[in-house]
C-alpha cells in the first residue's frame, strides 16, 4: 500500500510546516497546505487526500469546524482536528462533524501518527460497511418479495422497495428518526398477533393471505440477535396470485370433471336396469322353468346397481357441497371462513351410508 | 269383462318397448310404444291414451321435459302419467313434478303386478277427476281444485318413495308436513270424499 497523502489546513505557516516536517518523516505525502478554509475547499475540488489534518481555529469566514463539515458532506474525506485548547463548546460543535480524530497541540509525534492511522482505519471500515449495506440493499430489492425487519416494539429496522411500497413509506423516512412504528394500516390485520407468537414461540410461522386482489404466502421468522440485544422478526411478503389463479382453474376444472363422471355414471345405472327390465319382462311372458331362479338372480343385479346409486346419492351430497365451495367461492380459505350452513353440509357428507 | 284401456309406452330402449307391448296386449290392453318425448307429443296429437308409462333418461328430450309438455297440451293435459325408470328419485325432482304424475317406479319392476293393477289405478284417477269436475260445476274455484289434485298425487308419491326406499330424509326434503297441512286445509274447504285421502295408505 503506498504512503497515506495527507492535506494539512493551518492558518500558522511555522505550525504548519513542523507538521508536515513531521509527517513526512513518518513516510507520509503531504499534498499540500492551505491557509484558510476556503482555500482548502478551493484545493479539494481537485484533488483527493487520504486525510486531512485540519485546524479547529481558521482566521477566515469559515472557520475549521465549518470546513471539516463541507469536506465531509462533499468529498467524504476524513478529518482530524488540531487544536491547542478545546473548550466545552466547540467540542460539541467538532463532534457533529462526526471527526476521525483530535490532536492537542503542542503535539506529540507519535500520537500525531498514531491519530492518523486510526482515522484511517475507521473511514476504511466505514466504507467498507457503507458498501455492505449497499450491497445488502440491492440484494433486498432484487427479489420481488416484499420484506422488512421488525424489533419487539414493531419499530421497521430495515425493509426493502417492495415493502416500502406496500407500506406507502419512502426510503428516506424509514431511515429518519424515530423509527417507523408498523401499525398494520389496515392490510397486514392478520400478522399483528403471528409477531407477537414468533416472538414468544421463536418458531418460523407460514401462512396464506389475500389482499386486494391478490394473494400472499408470508412468512415469519425469528431474527436471533447477540444477548441482550433483543430480538426481531423477519417479515417476508410473497406473491403466490398465480399460483392460487392456477389452483383455482383446477378445482374448477376437476369439478366439471367430476360431473361429468356422475351423469356418466347416473345413465349407466338407467342402462343397466333396462336389459334386466327386458329379461325380467321375457322371463314372465314366455319361462316357467327356473322362473324363480332367474328372478333371484335379476334381484342380485339390481340390488347392485341400487348400491352404486347409494354411491351416486352420497356423491351427489359430496359434489354440491364441493360446488358451493369452489366453485361459488374458490378464492376463499376453506379453513378459515365456513359460514354455518357448509358446515352443516360437510355433517352431511359424513354420514356414514345406510 | 275388462275394459279396453290404451297404454302409451314412452322409451328408448327397443326392448322395454317390445316387452311392455307384449304385456299389455297379453293383458287385453291396447299398447302403442314410441321411442321419445318427441314422438310422444306428436302421436297426442290424434291419439288419447288412458295412461302413459315415461321412462325419464332419453335423449334429446328426456322425460321430465316431456311430461311438462304433455301437461301443457291443449287436448292431452290431462293424461295421467307413471315414471318408470332406472333413475334414482330425487327429492328435487319429486317437489317439483310429483303434483303431476300417478307413480315414480324404478327398473326392473314387476311389470305383471303393474298391469294387473292399471284398471285400478285408472278407475281412482278417473273417479278424482269426476269428482274435480262435479266441484268446478258446483262454482268452486278451478286453481284451488287444482292445486288440491296436485298435493293429493305430492303427498301420496312422497309418502309412496319412503315406503319404498325406507328413507325417512325425503320427508324433510319435500316439506311433506307442510304438504298434508295444505292438502288437509282444501280437502275440508273443497269438500272432497275421504276416499282420496286413504290412497296413499295402500300398496
Amino acid at each position: 500500500m503506498p504512503p497515506a497523502s495527507v492535506f494539512i489546513v493551518e492558518d500558522e505557516l511555522i505550525e504548519a510546516e513542523d507538521i508536515r516536517q513531521t509527517l513526512e518523516n513518518q513516510g507520509y505525502t503531504v499534498t499540500g497546505i492551505a491557509r484558510s478554509g476556503e482555500l482548502a475547499l478551493e484545493y479539494l475540488r481537485t484533488a483527493r487526500p487520504d486525510v486531512v489534518l485540519m485546524d479547529i481555529h481558521l482566521t477566515g469566514t469559515i472557520d475549521g469546524i465549518d470546513t471539516a463539515n463541507r469536506v465531509r458532506t462533499l468529498y467524504n474525506i476524513p478529518v482530524i482536528f488540531l487544536t491547542a485548547h478545546a473548550d466545552e463548546t466547540t467540542l460539541a460543535r467538532a463532534k457533529v462533524t462526526e471527526p476521525y480524530g483530535y490532536v492537542l497541540k503542542p503535539f506529540d509525534e507519535r500520537e500525531l501518527h498514531s491519530s492518523i492511522e486510526m482515522g484511517l482505519y475507521k473511514h476504511r471500515m466505514e466504507a467498507l460497511a457503507k458498501e455492505n449495506e449497499r450491497t445488502i440493499r440491492v440484494l433486498a430489492n432484487a427479489i420481488p418479495d416484499a420484506v422488512m425487519l421488525l424489533d419487539e416494539d414493531r419499530h421497521i429496522i430495515a425493509l426493502n422497495d417492495a415493502m416500502a411500497r406496500r407500506l406507502g413509506l419512502t426510503y428516506a423516512r424509514t431511515q429518519g428518526e424515530p423509527a417507523v412504528r408498523f401499525d398494520g394500516n389496515g392490510m397486514f390485520t392478520s400478522l399483528d398477533f403471528r409477531i407477537s407468537t414468533v416472538f414468544r414461540s421463536g418458531l418460523p410461522v407460514r401462512f396464506d393471505e389475500k389482499n386486494g386482489e391478490g394473494w400472499f404466502e408470508i412468512s415469519l421468522h425469528l431474527v436471533e440477535r447477540l444477548e441482550g440485544s433483543g430480538q426481531r422478526v423477519f417479515v417476508q411478503y410473497h406473491d403466490i396470485t398465480d399460483h392460487k389463479r392456477f389452483e383455482n382453474q383446477l378445482k374448477k376444472e376437476g369439478m366439471t370433471r367430476i360431473e361429468q363422471n356422475m351423469e356418466q355414471f347416473q345413465i349407466l345405472n338407467d342402462q343397466i336396469r333396462n336389459p334386466l327390465q327386458a329379461i325380467m319382462g321375457y322371463v314372465n311372458l314366455d319361462c316357467v322353468r327356473n322362473q324363480e331362479r332367474i328372478m333371484e338372480q335379476i334381484k342380485l343385479i339390481d340390488n347392485l346397481v341400487s348400491r352404486l346409486d347409494q354411491g351416486w346419492v352420497e356423491s351427489e351430497k359430496v359434489r354440491r357441497f364441493l360446488l358451493r365451495h369452489y366453485r361459488d367461492n374458490p378464492d376463499d380459505n376453506p379453513g378459515t371462513s365456513s359460514p354455518a350452513g357448509d358446515r352443516r353440509d360437510a355433517a352431511d357428507v359424513q354420514r356414514p351410508c345406510r | 269383462m275388462q275394459l279396453m284401456y290404451s297404454v302409451l309406452v314412452v322409451d328408448d330402449d327397443p326392448a322395454i318397448r317390445e316387452i311392455f307391448t307384449a304385456f299389455l296386449i297379453q293383458k287385453g290392453m291396447s299398447a302403442i310404444a314410441v321411442s321419445g318425448g318427441r314422438e310422444c307429443l306428436d302421436l297426442l296429437k290424434n291419439q288419447m291414451p288412458d295412461i302413459i308409462l315415461l321412462d325419464l333418461m332419453m335423449e334429446p328430450m328426456d322425460g321430465w321435459e316431456t311430461l311438462r309438455e304433455i301437461r301443457n297440451h291443449p287436448f292431452a293435459g290431462q293424461v295421467p302419467v307413471i315414471i318408470i325408470t332406472g333413475k334414482q328419485p330425487v327429492p328435487a325432482d319429486i317437489l317439483e313434478y310429483g303434483g303431476m304424475i300417478e307413480d315414480f317406479i324404478g327398473k326392473p319392476l314387476d311389470f305383471v303386478r303393474l298391469v294387473a293393477c292399471l284398471p285400478q289405478t285408472l278407475e281412482k284417477i278417473r273417479d278424482l277427476n269426476r269428482t274435480a269436475a262435479q266441484k268446478q260445476e258446483a262454482g268452486m274455484d278451478p286453481a284451488r281444485i287444482a292445486e288440491y289434485t296436485r298435493l293429493l298425487r305430492l303427498v301420496r308419491i312422497t309418502t309412496t318413495l319412503i315406503r319404498r326406499h325406507k328413507d325417512k330424509s325425503w320427508a324433510e326434503q319435500v316439506f311433506l308436513e307442510k304438504q298434508e297441512e295444505r292438502l288437509a286445509v282444501l280437502h275440508a274447504i273443497l269438500g272432497f270424499p275421504d276416499r282420496f285421502l286413504a290412497w296413499d295408505r295402500e300398496g
